[in-house]
């Protein structure tokens, strides 16, 4: 049975939901120490007295690190993919914090209890600085900076044009322009960040169990800051309960604990609480644009100008800073749609918040802007929504092309949009929404589309792409099954059983016989981001297929030697080589295996009996169009009594390829949307004047329960069967689009109250500001 | 997120329990019961305290009594309170408020007791209390007396009960036969404090006229609130939709919330307006008149 497309439950659940999983904090060493932080209460200031004698003298306190110990234990901390300009930065600041959460110093004690006692006792006093938490503050170039090494808080200014711009504004009917702000958030995983650090003083390697999307980025930037040798330093990562990015970057606290450890020749102990996690790990999509789009009455769209401000926080993120995403925001934000010119002016500024961290379509901006922008065009000219989108959209024709550059060929948009409105019966809906405008009951329907270059076409990733594609190991074993060695470090897209699934059906043996594994750099090859960035469809299920067709080729030749035919005539079913059509011949996997490693001198001549494959995949054997996309749809309901919104309606039509496993694409779509309706209804990181953090909780950072989340009904697009790689990623998509389609519809049932949405928080008491029924306020 | 260090102290009884804590009375005691709200505030050590006595394991805290009204032992917990018939017959005003604290998880193992010492604004059994005037029981080491819930709540997380006074049961009066009720609540999500909850109460006469309503809110100011202004407003009116939006707007009118995250005072109001329309209506449904 092929294994490809089926709904194959997922092998790392039983594991989970049991209870047997192995997380970072799981672990128990012997002789195991604990780290906590001493995190700055202001968002700026200059330490003026530190004293730490009273905490290193409580009873069971190891150490006490402040700055001038990291300026001592390492080197400052440089990104091998720095973007813009850079600050120089220790662990531990060495005479300014910068965000409230700043790290000052660390203490290491026999528990984590006695570790915060710890913290308490450290004496610091802070002389405040004016802080910088707005973007006019940031841009304002009588501001100091707050890196003395940098000249300005403008990190990185960009401009992308394309087409002639100017033309296109000046055939306009009518030119529209918005200001557009989106708000900060969190990606709070469930598991928050940690890790335990562990160095053997005898051979002098570093081992460091990890929460991370990334092993291998995690230990080439140790190896870096720490001075470590590569040969003995190893990350190893097990089960991940979630990062959506977050955990892809690497942290000061990283190089904190290893150094601890390092020092102490202890393990080592930190495991993020709740709330360092909300105030300090990071934050993600603080954002905005002021958008000009030209327009003709008949409703084409000929020009669009961008100009966008990016919050990127205090610190740069490690590997990848904020300004690494307005390239991708910028690409992106015209979309699927035909338009003739385009400019997009892009900065970044330092603010005295947390960093800016990527969150699951870190660039899904230009989508909110877009596709908002469009339903306001529509609004304008008096036109239906859907009738722009059809008006502008791409068919997906040969000569297609993104007005940024790369081809569209192949994209189903249009496609999309016709069945998603049909599933939610468009034309149905808006004479029931009049019906309910009678009643005083306010409706609205809310359409949005999206494209993402997961992998992308051909030409934007010539060789594999900056990456240089992905490598995997495959090797048979001595009993017949299959160990798949992959680059990705997932952390619940289910790669044990995905990429099993592909394995299996390349090799020719059943899906129970193969072992996916990940996490260990001393045996994964080399891929600096690991999970993320939509990658691993395409990517990691490539690699596995291009090093596993290199072993079947292997295991054929033997057996053709042995057999002496042609290993053209060989299959290979359940795990058994027999030649097509003759029975009799069978060799199981597990004989050939098990004599090729015993007696490897037996091996027909030329051939190789060391059963293992490692290739590497650069995309050459991608098929169809290279861009994931879809469109949603979904109706909500506004009470006026309440400002509260309900959802009772979402479709989603996608476009991934090839689908690997139907349940685990779904899976990731429903996530996505879930966290897209937190983003509008429910989530906000919010830092009053004086950048005081002030969501220390769930109680104040509200994430969507299953009982705000609607049921989700989801069509698939799905390319034709073939012999390529035809997967492409799927991650991101429905956080990506499910901002645009919510505001977009509660827009649409405000639209008798001349609402104009252009923030996209949009809590009860913003709804009914929106409706003029409450005045502005908090 | 890891409390500092305490001494717990684990009461078999309450006159152990009243003891202990006018023997630590110096020394920064706490009472621990259900800990759902004190727990995280140590944790987060945004509190801190000498001493807990933990009243969790004194049996004659844990029962329901029903005969003048109702009479929980301050340790019985949320759920119990849900899952009794008896408290359904009685009551159904407070088996419908108390479904509304948390989530089950939550119900699991706070206490009756403990939400009324903790005192929280926005909590639902306090309001309860205001709305029906019941009243708790508080034993100290010179004995035991009776607070009235007009007496009791004090201020933001305040009651007048001493230091070294335990909350020993909470009494909430029966509803009369006849009584619609209704409790109202909105919160962003299901599951957290209301941002403002209305619980009504109403009766008529035999011409359908009003004959008796109470009116109270959680969420909209220092301390649960009556109001007289609905209350006032309704008796002797004939029900009807126009009344209900009427009684509302005034009522909501001279209520003073604060800002915070979730909303604007003004939004408050308005949510508050709405509401009391809201529960007057379904109150009055349940009264068996027609609105």
């Amino acid at each position: 049975m092929r294994m490809v497309g089926a709904k194959v439950r997922r092998v790392e659940d039983r594991r989970i939901l049991t209870g047997n999983g192995h997380y970072v904090d799981d672990l128990q060493l012997p002789r195991m120490v604990h780290a906590a932080f001493l995190r700055s209460p202001i968002a700026h200031g200059r330490i003026t007295h530190l004293d730490v004698a009273d905490a290193l003298a409580l009873p069971g306190v190891h150490a006490v690190y402040t700055g001038a110990d990291m300026q001592e234990l390492c080197k400052p901390i440089r990104s091998p993919l720095a973007q813009g300009a850079v600050p120089e930065v220790f662990p531990l600041v060495t005479d300014t914090v910068r965000f409230v959460g700043d790290l000052v110093a660390m203490v290491v004690a026999d528990s984590r209890y006695l570790a915060e006692d710890a913290v308490g006792m450290i004496d610091v006093e802070y002389d405040q600085l004016p802080v910088v938490i707005d973007y006019e503050t940031a841009l304002d170039p009588s501001v100091p900076p707050l890196f003395a090494d940098l000249e300005s808080n403008v990190i990185h200014t960009a401009t992308k044009e394309a087409g002639d711009v100017d033309a296109a504004f000046a055939e306009a009917d009518r030119v529209i322009e918005v200001e557009f702000s989106q708000h900060r958030i969190a990606n709070v995983p469930i598991e928050t960040r940690g890790l335990v650090a562990d160095y053997d003083r005898g051979s002098g390697e570093l081992t460091v169990h990890a929460a991370t999307q990334s092993p291998q980025g995690l230990r080439l930037q140790l190896a870096q800051t720490l001075d470590q040798p590569m040969d003995r330093l190893r990350v190893l990562t097990q089960d991940v309960g979630g990062a959506f990015g977050l955990k892809g970057n690497i942290f000061r606290e990283d190089f904190c604990v290893p150094i601890a450890s390092r020092q102490l020749g202890r393990p080592v102990k930190w495991i993020e609480d709740r709330n360092e996690h909300l105030m300090a790990s990071g934050h993600a999509r603080e954002e905005r644009i002021t958008a000009q789009v030209a327009v003709t009455e008949a409703g084409d769209i000929l020009g669009l100008k961008a100009a966008l401000d990016m919050d990127a926080g205090a610190y740069p993120g490690l590997p990848f800073s904020a300004v690494a995403f307005t390239g991708v925001i910028s690409l992106l934000m015209p979309g699927p749609y035909k338009i003739k010119g385009y400019r997009c002016d892009s900065r970044v500024v330092a603010t005295n918040k947390a960093t800016y961290v990527a969150y699951r379509g870190p660039w899904a901006m230009e989508t909110w802007t877009r596709e908002r922008l469009i339903d306001m065009v529509a609004t304008e000219l008096g036109l239906d929504p859907a009738e722009v989108r059809r008006r502008n959209l791409f068919e997906g024709a040969p000569e297609d092309r993104l007005i940024t550059g790369p081809t569209l060929a192949g994209i189903t948009t249009r496609e999309c949009l016709d069945k998603a409105l049909e599933r939610i019966d468009y034309a149905g809906f808006r004479k029931e929404q009049e019906a309910a405008r009678a009643e005083g009951r306010y409706l609205g329907i809310g359409m949005a589309a999206f494209i993402e270059n997961a992998p992308g076409p051909k030409e934007m990733r010539p060789g594999g792409g900056f990456t240089g594609g992905e490598t995997a190991k495959v090797r048979l074993e001595m009993d017949g099954r299959l160990t798949v060695i992959t680059a990705q470090s997932p952390h619940g897209q289910g790669h044990e059983t995905t990429l099993a699934q592909l394995a299996a059906d390349e090799m020719g043996v059943p899906f129970d016989s193969v072992r996916v594994v990940h996490g260990d750099t001393r045996l994964t090859p080399f891929n600096i981001i690991g999970t993320g960035g939509s990658r691993a469809a395409t990517w990691g299920s490539g690699a596995t297929m291009v090093a596993t067709r290199k072993l079947r080729e292997k295991v054929l030749a033997i057996a053709a030697g042995q057999l002496e035919i042609d290993p053209a005539d060989l299959q290979i079913v359940d795990g058994v080589v027999s030649p097509k059509g003759v029975p009799g011949k069978d060799i199981p996997l597990a004989r050939l295996a098990g004599q090729m490693t015993l007696m490897p001198q037996t091996a027909p001549p030329g051939t190789d009996p060391n059963l293992m494959a490692e290739e590497r995949f650069t995309g050459e054997e991608t098929t169809g169009s290279g861009w994931s996309g879809g469109v949603h749809a979904c109706i909500v309901e506004v009470d006026l009594g309440t400002g509260g919104v309900r959802i009772n309606r979402w479709v989603v039509v996608e476009d991934c390829g090839r689908i690997i496993n139907p349940a685990i694409v779904d899976g990731q779509i429903r996530g996505g949307v879930a966290q897209g309706i937190g983003q509008v209804l429910y989530e906000r990181i919010p830092y009053d004047a004086e950048g005081t953090f002030m969501a220390g909780t769930f109680m104040d950072y509200l994430l969507p329960t299953s009982a705000e989340i609607p049921a989700i009904e989801i069509v698939h697009i799905e390319a034709p069967d073939d012999d390529g790689v035809g997967f492409r990623g799927v991650g991101e998509g429905g956080m990506i689009v499910a901002p645009a389609t919510l505001t977009n519809a509660i827009s649409d049932a405000l639209a008798p109250f001349g609402a104009k949405v252009t923030e996209q928080y949009l809590p009860p008491s913003e709804v009914l500001r929106l409706a003029g029924v409450v005045p502005a306020g908090a | 997120m890891k409390p500092a260090a305490f001494e717990h102290h684990a009461a078999g009884s309450v006159e152990e329990a009243v003891s202990l804590l006018a023997e630590l009375a110096d020394e920064d005691v706490k009472v621990l019961a259900g800990g759902q709200s004190l727990v995280p505030l140590l944790a987060l050590r945004l509190a801190s305290v000498g001493h807990l006595v933990d009243v969790n394991g004194v049996a004659e805290l844990t029962s329901i009594s029903n005969g003048d009204g109702l009479r929980f032992g301050a340790v019985v917990r949320h759920r119990q309170v849900e899952r009794s018939p008896e408290v359904a017959a009685a009551n159904p005003l407070l088996a419908a408020a108390v479904r509304r604290i948390g989530h089950t998880a939550i119900r699991n193992r706070g206490t009756i007791g403990g939400t009324v010492a903790h005192a929280d604004p926005a909590a639902e059994i306090p309001a309860v209390l205001a709305l029906l005037d019941g009243s708790v029981e508080v034993r100290g080491v010179d004995g035991t007396r009776s607070i009235a819930a007009a007496e009791l709540f004090d201020g933001y997380f305040t009651t007048t009960l001493e230091p070294e006074e335990l909350l020993t049961s909470v009494h909430v009066p029966a509803l009369p036969a006849g009584t619609g009720w209704s409790v109202q609540q909105f919160s962003r999500r299901s599951g957290d404090y209301g941002i403002v909850t209305v619980l009504a109460t109403l009766a008529r006469d035999g011409d359908g006229r009003i004959s008796a309503a109470r009116v109270a809110y959680a969420g909209v100011d220092a301390v649960p609130l009556r109001s007289s202004v609905a209350e006032t407003a309704l008796v002797g009116q004939t029900a009807s939709p126009e009344l209900w939006t009427a009684v509302g707007h005034d009522a909501a009118a001279v209520l003073e919330p604060s800002s915070d995250l979730n909303g604007s005072a003004e939004y408050r109001r308005h949510l508050a307006a709405t509401l009391t329309a809201r529960a007057l209506q379904q109150a009055s449904e349940r009264a068996g008149g027609r609105a």
